[in-house]
């Protein structure tokens, strides 16, 4: 009955007054930024992350994960009514959802998908629930050595699965531990690449340059492509019909069961669990000529499967502290910010937060459907501001949240900066991602290497010996070797092409 | 040419360039043993690591071919980034007025299109948004033009 007692915990952390108002501000907040077209989840998240540094931490972090459902459900209303994508894990609902919403049931498809999607999130919890203590006792068992491994199995699983080019993402996350390391030397207090500037001897803040590299490349990317809309948008009613809701209950299953198991995986996330749920209504669909046409099934399931894999991505982050993608890696930034180490100890120090921020999690999706539903109208306004307005207004609240990070203009000039390099990476077809994944784990897995070798007084077998740590390593070398498999490659390559 | 103007050729270069960076800038830094790491360790490491990633990737460029990149436009990154350093310079020697308009007037002009009507709006309604928002609201201790308030 531990279970019960700490879901008690989490619900009464999460109810109070203070906490539910952080969720709903959260969401509020995510969905306005997120329905702003081409703006995805992780833009949202790093633009908006400056608001949450001020609170308590388990306000902050509830915040945050409600800025997070709420842009991921803003995602999905901009690929339904405006066929724009915020992001990679609602380009398949686009497909079906704009094919509705052109033969005027975009009111449906929208329904639609807020109940699947917090019917999966429901699930999801429950999911997280079920799974964070026996992960987290196994975490416990964890030396330094299986730690470092454990990281290592984490940042080659997200780059694998995850991403276009296998080499140049593995070269990305180097390039992101090693941005890692700027600032003062914990061992030693040597000063490392901080070019006798005193803001960086802190290190580099993580904020600014997620807000760089995501937010300031991503506007500037949009300036170059100049977004175009095509026609009015028309909502028409909000209730399915029979037969809709009839060929969407199955769907919303399969795409929640496929989900959450995908969204555990490192890497796997939000973006996998809706392309593969797509491909796989197509394959048992008795027609599949529908799909691409409007089929309900091809809105339902994804979103369904997005939602639910977005839930269960937090597990290796809440009880291992391994963030599996972008928007993890935003929240493990957002965790140490406030002085919490993630990983396993969160839940035995903290379980007030721990159970309070799942509690949340629950909360924040029946807040969307019931709150976002009827203001469907508000969005929907929202949505016909031309991007000459957006564009502007979005670097400014930029630029102000990162001087607001610590009253200062460096900050602000990193911002700068860094939206330099995101212009470049996203030229070179270098993704953001698995950079911010070494960012923010390259201090600590520095950290565990140099204790394993001290440990080990220098032997680096040590991470062959210890079983844990062999195990992750061989999994980790089985996975690239996958990948240079022919076979392999090329389904790799026709399913990233179906996403672009 | 093609392929030396391909993303692949010029992402690889890109890598070894930082990775010789962070070896120029690290090579002060104490490599100390395996047993006891100095500051040096770990940086130098992961540098020698990327640059040979980096090096894999251009031979593989250059032998297999890959997708060029595409022209860059260099208005909008130019723009953009010139609005945010002037933001920067402006916000605390002048206030947020100053600042936020020289930042949205160069930002603007980044788009395609360009109204100055529209674009003075769009100015007067942040400006109110973020007197209010930020000065009023959260309290932020910002002053909106220097010296008056």
């Amino acid at each position: 009955m531990e279970l019960l007692d700490n879901l008690t915990l989490g619900f009464s952390v999460a109810f109070s007054l203070q906490n539910i108002t952080y969720a709903l501000l959260g969401c509020m907040l995510g969905t306005l930024i997120g329905v702003l077209p081409g703006i995805g989840p992780v833009a949202t998240i790093a633009m908006l992350l400056p608001i949450t540094f001020h609170l308590p931490p388990t306000a902050s972090l509830i915040m945050l994960a409600g800025i997070y459902y709420g842009a991921a459900y803003g995602g999905s209303t901009t690929s339904i009514l405006v066929n724009l994508p915020g992001e990679a894990a609602s380009v398949v609902t686009c497909l079906d959802g704009y094919q509705m919403a052109r033969r005027g049931r975009a009111g449906a498809a929208l329904s639609i998908s807020a109940v699947g999607s917090f019917f999966a999130g429901t699930v999801g919890t429950i999911i997280i629930v079920l799974f964070a203590e026996p992960l987290t006792r196994m975490a416990q068992k964890f030396g330094p050595a299986d730690y470092c491994s454990l990281m290592a199995l984490g940042l080659v699983a997200a780059v694998v699965l995850a991403s276009g080019s296998v080499i140049k993402a593995i070269a990305m996350v180097f390039l992101g531990l090693l941005f890692g390391l700027v600032g003062t030397d914990v061992n030693t207090g040597a000063q490392r690449f901080t070019f006798d500037i005193p803001e960086l001897s802190d290190g580099i803040d993580f904020a600014p340059i997620a807000m760089g590299l995501f937010g300031v490349a991503e506007i500037v990317v949009n300036l170059e492509r100049h977004l175009t809309r095509t026609g009015t948008i028309k909502v028409g009613s909000l209730w399915p019909t029979r037969e809709e809701v009839r060929r969407a209950i199955p769907a919303v299953l399969r795409g929640t069961m496929l989900g959450s198991l995908l969204g555990v995986l490192p890497g796997g996330g939000p973006t996998l669990g809706a392309f593969s749920a797509y491909t796989l209504e197509k394959k048992i669909s008795k027609n599949p000529g529908e799909f691409g046409k409007g089929a309900v099934e091809g809105v339902a399931s994804p979103e369904a499967a997005n939602n639910a894999a977005a839930q269960t991505s937090f597990i290796p982050m809440l009880t291992l502290g391994i963030p599996s993608n972008a928007v993890m890696a935003l929240m493990v930034g957002a965790m140490i910010i406030q002085g919490i180490q993630p990983g396993p100890e969160v839940m035995t120090k903290k379980p007030d937060l721990f159970w309070g921020m799942i509690a949340s999690m629950w909360i924040g999706n029946a807040m969307l459907v019931v709150i976002n539903l009827p203001m469907i109208g508000m969005w929907v306004k929202l949505l016909t501001v031309p991007y000459r307005f957006l564009a502007p207004a979005i670097l400014l609240f930029c630029c102000i949240g990162a001087y607001s990070l610590q009253n200062s203009t460096f900050h602000v000039l990193q911002v700068a900066a860094f939206g330099v390099l995101g212009y470049v990476f996203s030229r070179l077809g270098c993704e953001g991602a698995p950079f911010l994944l070494g960012l923010v784990l390259g201090p600590q897995m520095e950290e565990y290497f140099r204790r394993a070798m001290l440990l080990s007084r220098g032997d680096p077998m040590v991470f062959l010996e210890r079983p844990i740590s062999l195990g992750l390593l061989i999994t980790t070398a089985f996975l690239l070797v996958l990948m240079a498999l022919p076979s392999i490659k090329k389904a790799r390559k026709e399913a990233f092409q179906e996403e672009g | 040419m093609n392929r030396i103007l391909s993303k692949d050729f010029l992402s690889g270069l890109m890598f070894i360039g930082f990775g010789l960076i962070a070896l120029y800038f690290g090579q002060k830094l104490a490599l100390g043993t395996p047993v006891r790491m100095g500051p040096g360790y770990v940086p130098r490491m992961l540098a020698l690591i990327m640059m040979g990633l980096g090096l894999l990737i251009c031979v593989v460029a250059l032998v297999a071919g890959a997708e060029p990149v595409e022209k860059p436009k260099w208005k909008p990154i130019t723009l953009v980034t010139i609005g945010i350093v002037c933001f920067a310079l402006l916000f605390e020697r002048a206030g947020l007025l100053p600042a936020l308009i020289v930042l949205i007037l160069i930002a603007s002009l980044a788009g395609e299109e360009f109204k100055l009507t529209e674009v003075l709006g769009n100015m007067v309604v942040l400006a109110a948004v973020c007197t209010l928002v930020f000065k009023v609201g959260l309290g932020m201790n910002i002053s909106i033009i220097r010296g008056v308030w």
